[in-house]
This record gives C-alpha cells, sequence and structure tokens, in this order.
C-alpha cells in the first residue's frame, strides 16, 4: 500500500474525530472571502470603469494633434469595436458685428460612444437627451452664451470659417468636457462632414483629435495593448484617473479598501490555521511516535502530515473558490438595482487566485507546527513528557509575516509603507507580549491571597505564562484585524458622506466678473443660496521650474506633463480651503510671490520647497517660491486648484471668478435667471457626475459591508481555535478536581475568571496595537484623518472579555457535565 | 526450526546521562551484555533502576551517552536516526505496557500497519491471520477504544510479531493487565515467541514473568549486578 493511502486513510479518520473541522472552517472562510472579494472587486472595477467612460464619451479614448493612421482605425474594427471622432479647435465667430472665441466641436457619427448629450430648444431648461449623435450634417448646435454673444437665436445661421450652419439646438450638456473647466470656450458643435468645409483647419492649425472607441472588454484590452507601443510624443491614451481625479480618487480608495479587507480575512484565518494546527500536532505526538517506533523515517513522517493537509488543502479552496463565486454573484444579485444592466463578467482568474491563496495561507501558517511532528523522538513511546522542541520561532514567525508583508505590500504598492505598517505591528506586539508575561509572572504573588475559585481561574494562565502570552497575542492580533477592518469602514463611509452631503454642489459657474461678484451673490441669496465661496482665476502656464524649462523636467504621459500643456488655473487666497492638507512648508498669505502646489502635481513635477516656479500670464512672466504643498481632496464638488498664490501675487492681473453651489430640481429656472442677468457667465451642470458618483460610492458601501461580515465569520474560528487549542489539559484537569470533589459551581467560576481574563488582557493589547496601526493606515494609505477613538478604547476589551469568557464556558462545558470518568477515558 | 545461536545485540559499556538542573544524571552505567538469537532474556530491576533506558538503547530508540549498542554486528550507535528507523522496521518489534495502538485505526489496521510502511502489498492477508491467531478475528473492525485492555494487548502483540521480527522488546507487556489477563497475554508471547523463533527481550519487575525467559539481567541504580 502507498503512503498517500496512510496519509489518505490518516485524514478522513482524523476528520470523522472532528479533529479537523475548525482548520477547515478557517481555510473555507478564507478562500471564500478572498475569491469574493478579488471577484467582487474585479467586476466592480471593470464595471466602473465602464460607467466612469461615460465622461470619456467612450470606453478608451486616445488624443491627438494629428490624424491616426487608418491602420490603427482598421485595428479596431477588426476587433470588433465601435469607433467615433472628435475634433476641437478654437475659431472666432463674426455675427451681427459680435466677435467672439469659441470651441468647435466637430463629431462624428455614433458620438457619444458612451453618456449622452443635452439640448434645448427653448429659453428655459427643459433638456432633451440625445444618444449616440450629434448635429446633422449642415446644423449647429450652440452654447446659450454664444448665442447671446452673438445676438443669435434658433433658425439663425452661423459661419464658421467658410461653411454656414443652421442653429438647430441650444447644447446644454456635452459628456466628455476636457482637461479642467476652462479649456472650455463657449461650444459650437458642427458635424463632422462640414470640418472641411469650413476650411479653418489648416497645416500648422492647433487641433485636438479624440479618437474614442467603445467595446468589450476583451477587444478593448487587445486594442490598447497593441496601440500603446505606436503611440508618438504628441498623442496619449486617456485615463479616467488623470482625466478624472475626483473619480479615481473614490475608485483608488475604494479599491484599497478592499484589498486591505481581503488581508484582514486572510491574516485572521490564518491565526486560526496557526492554533487550530498548533493543537492538531500535538495530539498527534503519540500517534507519531508509534509510526516512528514502527519505522516511520522523519522525511516520511513529514511526508504523511503534509500530504494530509495539502488534501485537506486543495478541497478546502476548492469548496471556498466555489463559495467566493456564489458569495459574489450574491452581491452583484442584491446591488442589481443600483449597478448598470451590463456588469463585467466574472473572471477565471480571481478564482484560481482565490484558491491558490488558500493553498498559500494553510502552508505559510500550518507549517511550522507540522514540522514539529518531524521531530517527535521514538521514545515518546517510553517517556510520554518527551515532546520535540518548538519548531524555531525565528521560522514561525518569519513565514507568517513575509505572508502578510506580501499581501500588505501587493495592495499599498509602497514598500516603504509596507515596512512601517509591519514594523509597528511587530514592535507594538513584542512590547505587549514582554509587558504581559511580566504581568503574569507577577501575578503568581497574588495567589495565596486570593479565593480557591480565583486561584483555579488564575493558574490556568500562569502555569505556562509563555502559552498564554502566545495565545493571548493570537487572539490580540485576530481582534486588531477586525478592529482595523470596521474602523476603516466606518471611517472610510463617513468621509464620502460628509464629502457629499445631500445637497453638495451640483452646479460650477463661471467667468463671472470682479464686479458682478457682490451681485451675483445677492442674487443668489434672494433664492435663499447662501455662504457661497467665490475664487478668482487667472489663466497661467507654468513654464519653469528654477529656471530649467518645465519640458526638460518632467515624464512623458505623467500628470506634470499634462498640466504644462496647457493652462491652468491659477488662483489666490488668504486662507486655503479647510479640506486642503499641508503636507509641507507654511502658507504665508502676507508674502508677496508665494505658492503653495497640490502635492500629486508637486511630485510629479519634482517640485520641491523654495523653488522657483515661472508662470506665463498672457503676455507677461510671472515668478513664485513654492513655500507650502498641499493635499487636495478632488471628490468634494467644490473648486479645486493645483496652485494657490499669496492674494498680492495676482492681484493685477485680469481675472474672472468661479463658484459653486446646489440647485434643486425644482428650483432650475433660477439658472435662467442668472443666464439672463450674467451672460458672459458659464454655467456648468454636474448634476450627471454627481449622481453617477453618490451611485457608485453606494455600490461600495454596500460591497464593503457584505465583506465585514467575511471578517467576523473568520473572527469567530479564531475565537474558538484560541479557546480550543489548550482545551485538553483544561478539560483533564477539570476531570482530575470533580474526580477529588470539587463542585460544578467552582469549576464553572474557575473557567470563567480564567477566560475572562484571558479576554480582557487580548482587548487591552488589541486596543494599543490597533490604535498604532489605524494611525499609519490612515495617514499613509487613505490619506484620511485620524483621531483616537474613545468608544474603542473601551468597548473593545469589554466586548472581548465578554466574548472570549462565553465562547470558553460553552467549549468547556463537558467537564462540569459529563462524568469525570467518560472524560478520562476518551483523554 | 532453531536459529543459528549468533550474537544478536551486543552492547559495550553502554550508559547514559542526563543533564538536570542540578547536574548530570547517570541513568545507566558501563553495561557490557550480549544477547544470542532465538535467546530470552529478561531484565528485571526496581523502578528507577535503568530498566526501560536500557532498553530504549539496545532498541535504538535512543542514543547513548557512552558506549555503544550493535545489533546483527551493526553499530546502531553511530547510524542516523532514518538508519535506526528502517533497522527497527526491518528487524524489531515492539509491545508495550500502554499498548501504543493508533485510536483512529481499526485492530486490523493497526496490525497492517508495519507491513504497509515496509510496503508489503499482502499486509491484509497477514494481519488478519495473526489476528485470528491471538483470538481476535471476530473484532478486526473495532477501534481502541471497543476494545478491553487484554484485547488491545492482543491486538498489539500480533502487530508486533506480524513483520516476524528478529528481535521483540516488550516494556512491562501486562503493567496495564489484571493478572488474569496478564497471564494470557504472557502465555500467548511466549508462544508466539516460540513459533516465529524470535530474540524476546522483556523488561519488567514481575520476577515471576522474568523465570520463564531464558536469561535474566538485573539492573540497580544503572548498573548490571
Amino acid at each position: 500500500m502507498s503512503r498517500f493511502s496512510l496519509a489518505l486513510r490518516l485524514l478522513l479518520r482524523d476528520g470523522r474525530s472532528g479533529e479537523l473541522t475548525i482548520l477547515v472552517l478557517a481555510l473555507i472562510i478564507a478562500v471564500t472571502s478572498s475569491t469574493a472579494i478579488s471577484l467582487f472587486a474585479d467586476r466592480l472595477h471593470r464595471t466602473m470603469s465602464t460607467q466612469a467612460a461615460e465622461f470619456l464619451a467612450a470606453d478608451l479614448a486616445i488624443t491627438s494633434s494629428t490624424l491616426i493612421p487608418p491602420h490603427w482605425l482598421k485595428k479596431a474594427q477588426s476587433l470588433g469595436l465601435k469607433q467615433a471622432r472628435t475634433a476641437e479647435f478654437s475659431t472666432v465667430l463674426i455675427e451681427n458685428d459680435e466677435l467672439l472665441l469659441s470651441g468647435v466641436k466637430a463629431v462624428s457619427s455614433h458620438y457619444p460612444l458612451r453618456g449622452v448629450l443635452k439640448t434645448t430648444q427653448s429659453d428655459n431648461y427643459n433638456e432633451q437627451i440625445i444618444k449616440h449623435q450629434g448635429p446633422a450634417k449642415g446644423e449647429a448646435w450652440l452654447e446659450k452664451r454664444v448665442l447671446s454673444a452673438l445676438k443669435l437665436k434658433l433658425g439663425d445661421s452661423l459661419i464658421v470659417g467658410e461653411k454656414s450652419l443652421t442653429i438647430s439646438q441650444v447644447l446644454t450638456y456635452e459628456p466628455d468636457k476636457r482637461g479642467d473647466l476652462y479649456s472650455l470656450s463657449p461650444r459650437v458643435m458642427i458635424n463632422d462632414a462640414d470640418l472641411e468645409a469650413t476650411q479653418v483647419l489648416k497645416p500648422g492649425s492647433h487641433v485636438h483629435y479624440f479618437f474614442q472607441f467603445s467595446g468589450s472588454t476583451d477587444a478593448l484590452d487587445k486594442f490598447n495593448r497593441w496601440v500603446k507601443p505606436h503611440l508618438n510624443v504628441s498623442q496619449r491614451l486617456m485615463d479616467i484617473h488623470a482625466d478624472r481625479p475626483e473619480l479615481g480618487s473614490a475608485l483608488t480608495r475604494a479599491e484599497r479598501y478592499l484589498g486591505l479587507s481581503s488581508i484582514v480575512v486572510i491574516l485572521i484565518a490564518g491565526v486560526a490555521i496557526a492554533m487550530s494546527t498548533r493543537r492538531y500536532s500535538e495530539r498527534h505526538f503519540n500517534a507519531t511516535a508509534i509510526l516512528r517506533c514502527l519505522g516511520c523515517k522523519q522525511s516520511e513522517i513529514l511526508w504523511l502530515f503534509l500530504c494530509q493537509f495539502l488534501i485537506l488543502g486543495i478541497a478546502s479552496s476548492a469548496l471556498g473558490s466555489l463559495f467566493g463565486w456564489f458569495a459574489q454573484e450574491t452581491l452583484f444579485h442584491l446591488l442589481r438595482d443600483l449597478l448598470p444592466s451590463k456588469v463585467a463578467n466574472p473572471s477565471f482568474i480571481a478564482v484560481i487566485l482565490g484558491f491558490l491563496t488558500g493553498l498559500f495561507i494553510l502552508l505559510g501558517f500550518a507549517l511550522p507546527p507540522l514540522l514539529r511532528l518531524k521531530k517527535v523522538s521514538p521514545l515518546r513511546v517510553l517517556r510520554r513528557e518527551l515532546a520535540p522542541l518548538p519548531t524555531s520561532a525565528w521560522l514561525v514567525y518569519s513565514l507568517s509575516l513575509s505572508l502578510i508583508s506580501l499581501l500588505i505590500w501587493q495592495y499599498t504598492q509602497d514598500l516603504k509603507m509596507t515596512a512601517s505598517i509591519i514594523g509597528g505591528g511587530i514592535i507594538s506586539t513584542l512590547i505587549a507580549g514582554i509587558i504581559l508575561y511580566a504581568l503574569l509572572i507577577q501575578a503568581r504573588r497574588l495567589l495565596p491571597f486570593v479565593s480557591l475559585s480565583w486561584r483555579f481561574g488564575l493558574q490556568g494562565l500562569l502555569k505556562n505564562p509563555k502559552m498564554t502570552v502566545n495565545q493571548t497575542l493570537a487572539f490580540s492580533i485576530t481582534l486588531v484585524a477586525m478592529i482595523l477592518s470596521y474602523t476603516v469602514r466606518t471611517d472610510l463611509l463617513n468621509d464620502w458622506q460628509n464629502q457629499l452631503p445631500e445637497q453638495a454642489p451640483n452646479y460650477f459657474v463661471l467667468n463671472v466678473f470682479p464686479t458682478q461678484v457682490a451681485p451675483f451673490k445677492q442674487t443668489l441669496r434672494q433664492h435663499n443660496i447662501k455662504n457661497i465661496d467665490f475664487f478668482p482665476v487667472v489663466r497661467g502656464r507654468l513654464v519653469k521650474i528654477n529656471d530649467i524649462p518645465v519640458q526638460k523636467i518632467v515624464s512623458k504621459d505623467s500628470q506634470g506633463e499634462r498640466a504644462t500643456h496647457r493652462d491652468l488655473s491659477l488662483t489666490w487666497a488668504k486662507i486655503l480651503p479647510h479640506d486642503n492638507k499641508t503636507v509641507s512648508g507654511l502658507w504665508q498669505p502676507s508674502v508677496y510671490g508665494e505658492v503653495s502646489v497640490e502635492h500629486k502635481l508637486a511630485k510629479s513635477l519634482k517640485i520641491y520647497l523654495g523653488d522657483k516656479l515661472t508662470f506665463t500670464i498672457g503676455s507677461q512672466q510671472q515668478h513664485a517660491t513654492v513655500s507650502h504643498i498641499r493635499s487636495v481632496k478632488w471628490d468634494t464638488m467644490k473648486p479645486n486648484f493645483y496652485m494657490v498664490f499669496s492674494p498680492m501675487t495676482l492681484a493685477d492681473y485680469p481675472s474672472t471668478y468661479i463658484t459653486s453651489f446646489y440647485i434643486a430640481e425644482e428650483n432650475k429656472n433660477i439658472l435662467n435667471t442668472l443666464v439672463k442677468k450674467y451672460p458672459s457667465i458659464t454655467v456648468l451642470e454636474v448634476d450627471a457626475l454627481l449622481k453617477q458618483f453618490k451611485t457608485i460610492l453606494t455600490q461600495l458601501t454596500e460591497a464593503i459591508n457584505y465583506l465585514l461580515y467575511f471578517a467576523l465569520l473568520a473572527g469567530f474560528t479564531v475565537l474558538f481555535a484560541a479557546v480550543n487549542s489548550s482545551l485538553d489539559s483544561r478539560v483533564y484537569e477539570g476531570a482530575l478536581m470533580r474526580t477529588l470533589g470539587a463542585n460544578r459551581a467552582l469549576l464553572r467560576k474557575a473557567h470563567f475568571i480564567e477566560f475572562s481574563l484571558l479576554g480582557l488582557f487580548s482587548g487591552l493589547i488589541a486596543v494599543l496595537i490597533s490604535e498604532l496601526l489605524l494611525y499609519a493606515i490612515y495617514n499613509y494609505v487613505l490619506h484620511l484623518d485620524y483621531q483616537l477613538n474613545g468608544l474603542l478604547l473601551i468597548g473593545l476589551p469589554l466586548i472581548s472579555t465578554c466574548c472570549v469568557s462565553l465562547a470558553g464556558f460553552f467549549a468547556v462545558k463537558d467537564v462540569v457535565n459529563k462524568s469525570p470518568m467518560i472524560i478520562m477515558r476518551e483523554l | 526450526m532453531t536459529k543459528s545461536q549468533l550474537n544478536i545485540i551486543e552492547t559495550e559499556n553502554l550508559g547514559k546521562t542526563v543533564p538536570t538542573s542540578d547536574g548530570p544524571l547517570c541513568i545507566l552505567s558501563s553495561v557490557t551484555l550480549t544477547i544470542k538469537s532465538a535467546e530470552s532474556i529478561a531484565i528485571v530491576g526496581a523502578s528507577g533502576s535503568g530498566k526501560s533506558t536500557l532498553l530504549s538503547l539496545l532498541a535504538g530508540l535512543d542514543t547513548p551517552t557512552e558506549g555503544l549498542t550493535k545489533i546483527k554486528g551493526k553499530n546502531i550507535t553511530t547510524m542516523s536516526e532514518d538508519g535506526r528507523a528502517e533497522l527497527r522496521n526491518q528487524l524489531v518489534g515492539f509491545v508495550f505496557q500502554s499498548f501504543q495502538l493508533l485510536p483512529s485505526f481499526t485492530a486490523l489496521e493497526n496490525v497492517m500497519l508495519p507491513l504497509e510502511l515496509r510496503g508489503d502489498k499482502n499486509a491484509k492477508a497477514s494481519a488478519t491471520k495473526l489476528l485470528d491467531r491471538v483470538g481476535l478475528s471476530h473484532r478486526l473492525t473495532h477501534t481502541p477504544m471497543k476494545l478491553s485492555g487484554g484485547e488491545q494487548q492482543r491486538v498489539a502483540l500480533a502487530r508486533a510479531f506480524v513483520t516476524e521480527p528478529a528481535i521483540l522488546f516488550a516494556d512491562e507487556p501486562t503493567g496495564n493487565l489484571d493478572s488474569k489477563t496478564g497471564e494470557h497475554i504472557i502465555d500467548l508471547l511466549f508462544e508466539l515467541n516460540q513459533e516465529k523463533q524470535t530474540t524476546l527481550v522483556l523488561v519488567t519487575h514481575d520476577n515471576a514473568l522474568a523465570a520463564r525467559c531464558q536469561r535474566t539481567i538485573k539492573l540497580e541504580a544503572g548498573k548490571m549486578l
């Protein structure tokens, strides 16, 4: 008979006896959670990218200053991708003796591939939604202010270059507003077929082409991979994170949270697996000694048990992957009302990854205790007291730490941060362990002074202080993991709620002249729109950093490069917006020539404190010294700025003002009043963006809540594993005490005291470690503010005490209920 | 048929000292003996005299701190742990005071185990035959928990003899049994021993049992008398 059959038989017998229940449960939970999370996150990411693609008017877009080669389009066609093209350029329109610099957009058929256009044919805001088509040939759609500025009305002719077009609609919304709010000269939209007839574009004309594609994810991925190497310096693929930072920020943060949740569940499950395997290993010392006696070699012993665990791992991981699949399908079903009708298909690779994660966790956490079996001496058959030396603590901790470090690094993508989190965790755990050990040693002095039940309870913890410390730390780590998951989730959701309250601004107004600000505010107040901030804006372009042209500094295709290829909205302020947080430096608004820079742009442009920046504003050059670098919350629906100057620096330049405010659906006619009174203003509706944003956040909230349950489930397995791991000795001693005459009440009280103390110590240590780690995670990974949580400080030790004491009480109930003789025989 | 009366076990100045918190403790010292093939030897002595230690050194379960042990001319003291394991599988059988059966295996599976570890394809047939020999053919599928002490020891005897070992080590085989059951077990032990012509090394504090062996080695305070 082969060794494999022996291993299988041993496994089945142990399985039938319930030896492996907790271990299998922990592994299934870990794999289910890991598979569900990675499948869900992957599908949600791809679905949201599709939704977010509406703001690119496509799934994928290439921007270029020239026409792209026809064979690129043929390639896209061959992959089954739909295509559209827009061309944007500025031109001066002259009508009725009025001049206007406008932004013309020539659109092809099928535009927009994603999202919609909105137009109106009257003065009020009753819009119609138009999908996948722009103006017909010979027609033009104009923004309201073009009509106002050129004194035109619907039905009139508009001459663009050499071509006369009929104004058929008023354009109120287009999904793919480019760059920042100010790349919007007043819009004129024409049909692509009329472009040549305008004769505006000549060799050397400044025009932006946008080649848009939509289709299946596979086809898009293939085209993306194919086209990337072909792009030249003036071409790039548009990216939702860079081109829509407010959306990208929320997506990134949510994905990071989902990733952290996954790590948390894996960590908790790993602790349960380690504890269960330790008990399993110790329970097999005698059997191993017999096998050694009968001639089994050390390597064969290890193989026998590894084989069993591999079979267990494969079966549990397969089951966990299946459950994970169903779990994410269930979640998508629950969220069906919130999601688009077409959700991205599940990826088989995510299932495989979940399966492999299970094997990885099992080997990582189960191997050290199993290695101990290899060292069991055959002499144990004669001397029961002979136990193999524990596997080197360094090996045990190194393996587990390596696994966790790898996972954390994968999600933070920051080696320094991973090291900080792991380092902080290790140091705080070690300190806590040492303090607890010292406390336990000293607690022995209390024994003569306490009652019998307290003495028995305390002795349960004191007889082997090292084991008590290990058990306490294992449970503490579990609590820490669960706290991390819960606290981060809660604060993440609260943060989003705070950023997007019910009445978050849904309209932006630009191009308010300085003299109009006060009356504009007054008009708003009359309509009960109060406390609105106006921000001055000057358009300028960053040209030099420390007298070096920026093109020589920036990396190709970076955020910094894009920021230097266009005018930025420069503003000034005495007080920075309250949600702009200082990263470094000191904001000195009273000093002339100071500028505060957004930190991601600063990093991309390699800008540091003290650097001298040179801007071109109109025909003038303006210098400023970087005195302050700050973080900006892009997802707040308020005006945000890369560059904020000290007031005196830009005050002399011609400027306009920008603001944002909330208008309820039923009050939208206020906008008519504003536009009539201030015809130069541009009103941008961000309702669609906001609604979309809120929908995405709601989806994420549901997912995050759902995922927390996995962490809780895993936590419970650890609780039972922790209690079970030292159950045998407790049960034996209890049976002996009952044999000697101890009554049930005494035993129950002693057990309650022992487990309560265990729970209390675990809770206190968990509070210490979790506060340290939360601080690190909030500040460096999630970029949120963290404050000490009083509820956690008091609540966690109490909850921990209750849970552990109840679990322990339940686990040892046989000791007080069964006949001591039966228990002695079963042992 | 009688096996050749060669020396199957030899020791030279065998000794075992262990470190303790009070300094080194000498459990066994200067034991030099020879055991011939098919001989039956009783190792007797009071509790703590070093009997079990001597047995463990003779069987290769432990390594001495002084001296050496040879089994069939091979110095097992210098062998690796795996080398000794292989030797045990090939040459040695054991019977223990506390039976030492695998609790999750049936009687049949316990007896099959040493043959399975050798890769013997006829393990089941051999084990069934031997369990029948010890009178347990009706208990093949029962686990140790369902067997009495005597029955468990009979299973242990069957396991010890199923490989037809050259040497059988028995450590207080009746220590956990009542006297009547113990007598039956001993009778069975010696019957099987005679049938298989196995060298028997028996540790006991029972002088009556020791008298049934061909030779007695007495230990006192770790020394051979």
